[in-house]
């Protein structure tokens, strides 16, 4: 999945010159907690809603008066990405640098930005959750031909995938995740299971009749 | 007075002999309580129109079903959700499937005029069919068609879904309006289809706090229901003060199903079907409209709607099963059916997570509630 994908477009972006007390109430108006900072069309800066609060805490060093220009305080260089940038590549470097969002430059331009809360939303959509389905957790063997064969039995009882999510597992396995369209998951747990998967979901109740 | 709706063309809302949505277990209740002779005349509704449906339903999706349904080969068709093992594409069943839609909504006329307090129709209670998407053996969503026909004479409706799997498709059609209550109790959407229903999901605009979802624990049992029918139901229908109660009522929790976990015995229903009247009672005078559902054990389901036939046409209940109708059907079934209605106790061994889950369960109902409350003032 790619940045732009998943980024908001036309973000709103502030000058340097406009003080503190306009951005805050901008970014309040809004219900939003960034705002890139433009001049001659050109990033220079960024600013937190963090960064505007400890600017005018009591419990700073320096307090600043609600008329200060931003660019006083704002954060540069800024550290950003590009629409064509994938996701995994972008939310690294915001663990790394422990920031909330990243600008998007397409040849110097702002054209979006991207925030912790679009790249929730990102996970979200690769979960599958938002089509009507069931939940298929098996761990696989982690080498070639295991999803294929597994992926096979499914499609032979004509189910369709919507979505495969997958991750390392202990001892060199593969967790993979299925969101499958059908109510019958426990028949086709079964098929798997008979086939020699480990199916860790739907687990076999031991009910009797 | 309890008036049945039913319509012998139902059955041809038929997936396939081996698809487990079969018109079968509905024809074996219907030949049980003949055989007991508490079986009274129905009331036949006639199928609704397709061109009806489109108070929920986009037409291009009706006109896919209804074609495809007579035979027509089409192309695309899985965009609409068509055409795969859960919806597979059988000759007839977009009538089979208007006549129960149109049984539902003349269960909600029978109400609205004045001429019944309790209705059971007996077909109906496809909860996952969507404005244009069909889904977990749903086509077309008689419960909305119902619920439609109540709002516009100015009513406002409480749905309860008892069903195993979340009443998505209800949910959905009026997420956002003020005059309906969906409340669906279901194993949660962690493990289960239709993978939604959560405690977030409480409503938007003026249909805020009107949405509610108890997502329970896989192998929860009748004390975990009994909890929320008390703690959530019983407060969210006393606040809600609805004009009818439509309750889809899906035999699918029971531990002999075979498409989900959780663990409710017929003992269990029996206690669910007389609190929900008792609620109705209470609530809204009475006026309720029962709709069967899910419910996939061939010898448990016709049990468990046996039931509710009989609770709510204040009929004794027979203790043991005829001879003829078990020797019949177990012959075409291949399979031994219990000699009682009632299921024997202890009817499955003790779940080892038992108290885990129950405690799970009664925090799900703590967290549902801190939600709501805020609203309901």
């Amino acid at each position: 999945m790619l940045i732009r994908e998943v980024m908001h477009l036309n973000p709103i972006s502030i000058s340097p010159e406009t003080s503190l007390s306009d951005t805050y109430n901008l970014m309040n108006d809004n219900n939003i907690r960034h705002l890139p900072i433009i001049k001659n069309d050109l990033l220079v800066g960024i600013v937190s809603d963090r960064d505007v609060r400890l600017a005018t805490s009591k419990f700073a060093k320096t307090s600043y008066e609600p008329g200060t220009m931003i660019s006083e305080i704002m954060s540069h260089p800024v550290e950003t990405t590009r629409p064509s940038e994938p996701i995994e590549v972008a939310i690294q470097t915001m663990r790394q640098f422990k920031i909330g969002c990243l600008p998007v430059l397409d040849d110097y331009k702002l054209v979006g930005i991207v925030t912790v809360a679009n790249l929730l939303d990102a996970m979200l959509l690769m979960t599958g959750v938002h089509y009507p389905s069931g939940r298929l957790d098996v761990r696989l063997k982690d080498r070639a031909g295991e999803i294929a064969k597994l992926t096979k039995l499914i499609a032979d009882r004509n189910i369709n995938i919507h979505s495969i999510l997958s991750y390392p597992d202990a001892n060199g396995k593969l967790r993979v995740v299925f969101r499958v369209s059908t109510m019958e998951i426990r028949p086709l747990a079964k098929a798997i299971c008979n086939a020699d998967f480990e199916v860790l979901w739907p687990i076999q109740a031991s009910c009797v009749e | 007075m309890c008036r049945v709706i039913y319509n012998p063309k139902y059955s041809m809302y038929n997936l396939g002999e081996l698809h487990p949505f079969s018109p079968r277990r509905v024809e074996m209740l219907i030949e049980l309580l003949k055989e007991w002779n508490v079986y009274k005349e129905p009331i036949e509704p006639n199928a609704i129109n397709p061109v009806e449906l489109e108070a929920i339903h986009d037409s291009k999706y009706i006109d896919a079903i209804e074609q495809v349904s007579s035979g027509a080969v089409l192309n695309g068709i899985d965009i609409f959700g068509l055409g795969n093992s859960d919806n597979p594409i059988s000759l007839g069943m977009a009538e089979g499937a208007r006549y129960q839609v149109g049984g539902t909504v003349l269960g909600a006329k029978l109400l609205i005029e004045n001429k019944a307090k309790k209705v059971l129709q007996l077909g109906g209670g496809f909860h996952h069919a969507h404005h244009n998407l069909a889904s977990g053996f749903c086509l077309y969503n008689d419960l909305s068609m119902a619920i439609t026909e109540m709002v516009n004479h100015g009513w406002h409706v409480a749905y309860l879904d008892i069903d195993v799997h979340h009443g998505d498709g209800v949910q959905e059609m009026f997420y956002s309006n003020g005059n309906v209550m969906t409340i669906s109790i279901h194993e949660s959407g962690e493990y289960l289809f239709p993978g939604k229903g959560w405690l977030h999901e409480l409503g938007q605009g003026s249909g805020r706090s009107l949405k509610l979802n108890i997502p329970l624990e896989p192998f929860s049992e009748g004390d975990s229901y009994f909890e929320v029918l008390e703690k959530v139901v019983k407060p969210a229908l006393s606040w809600f003060k609805p004009d009818a109660l439509v309750v889809q009522a899906g035999a699918d929790a029971h531990f002999a199903d075979p498409l989900a976990d959780n663990l409710l015995t017929t003992h269990d229903y029996e206690k669910i079907f007389r609190q929900i009247i008792d609620y109705a009672d209470k609530s809204c005078n009475g006026k309720v409209l029962f709709t069967l559902g899910g419910g996939y054990s061939s010898t448990a389901t016709p049990r468990i709607w046996a039931l509710l036939y009989l609770i709510l046409n204040n009929l004794e209940m027979p203790e043991y099963l005829p001879e003829n109708w078990k020797n019949h059907w177990e012959q075409i079934l291949g399979k031994t059916i219990p000699n009682t209605l009632h299921d024997k106790l202890p009817a499955y061994e003790i779940i080892p997570r038992r108290d885990e889950i129950l405690k799970i369960n009664k925090d799900v109902i703590r967290r549902l509630m801190d939600s709501v409350s805020q609203y309901w003032i």
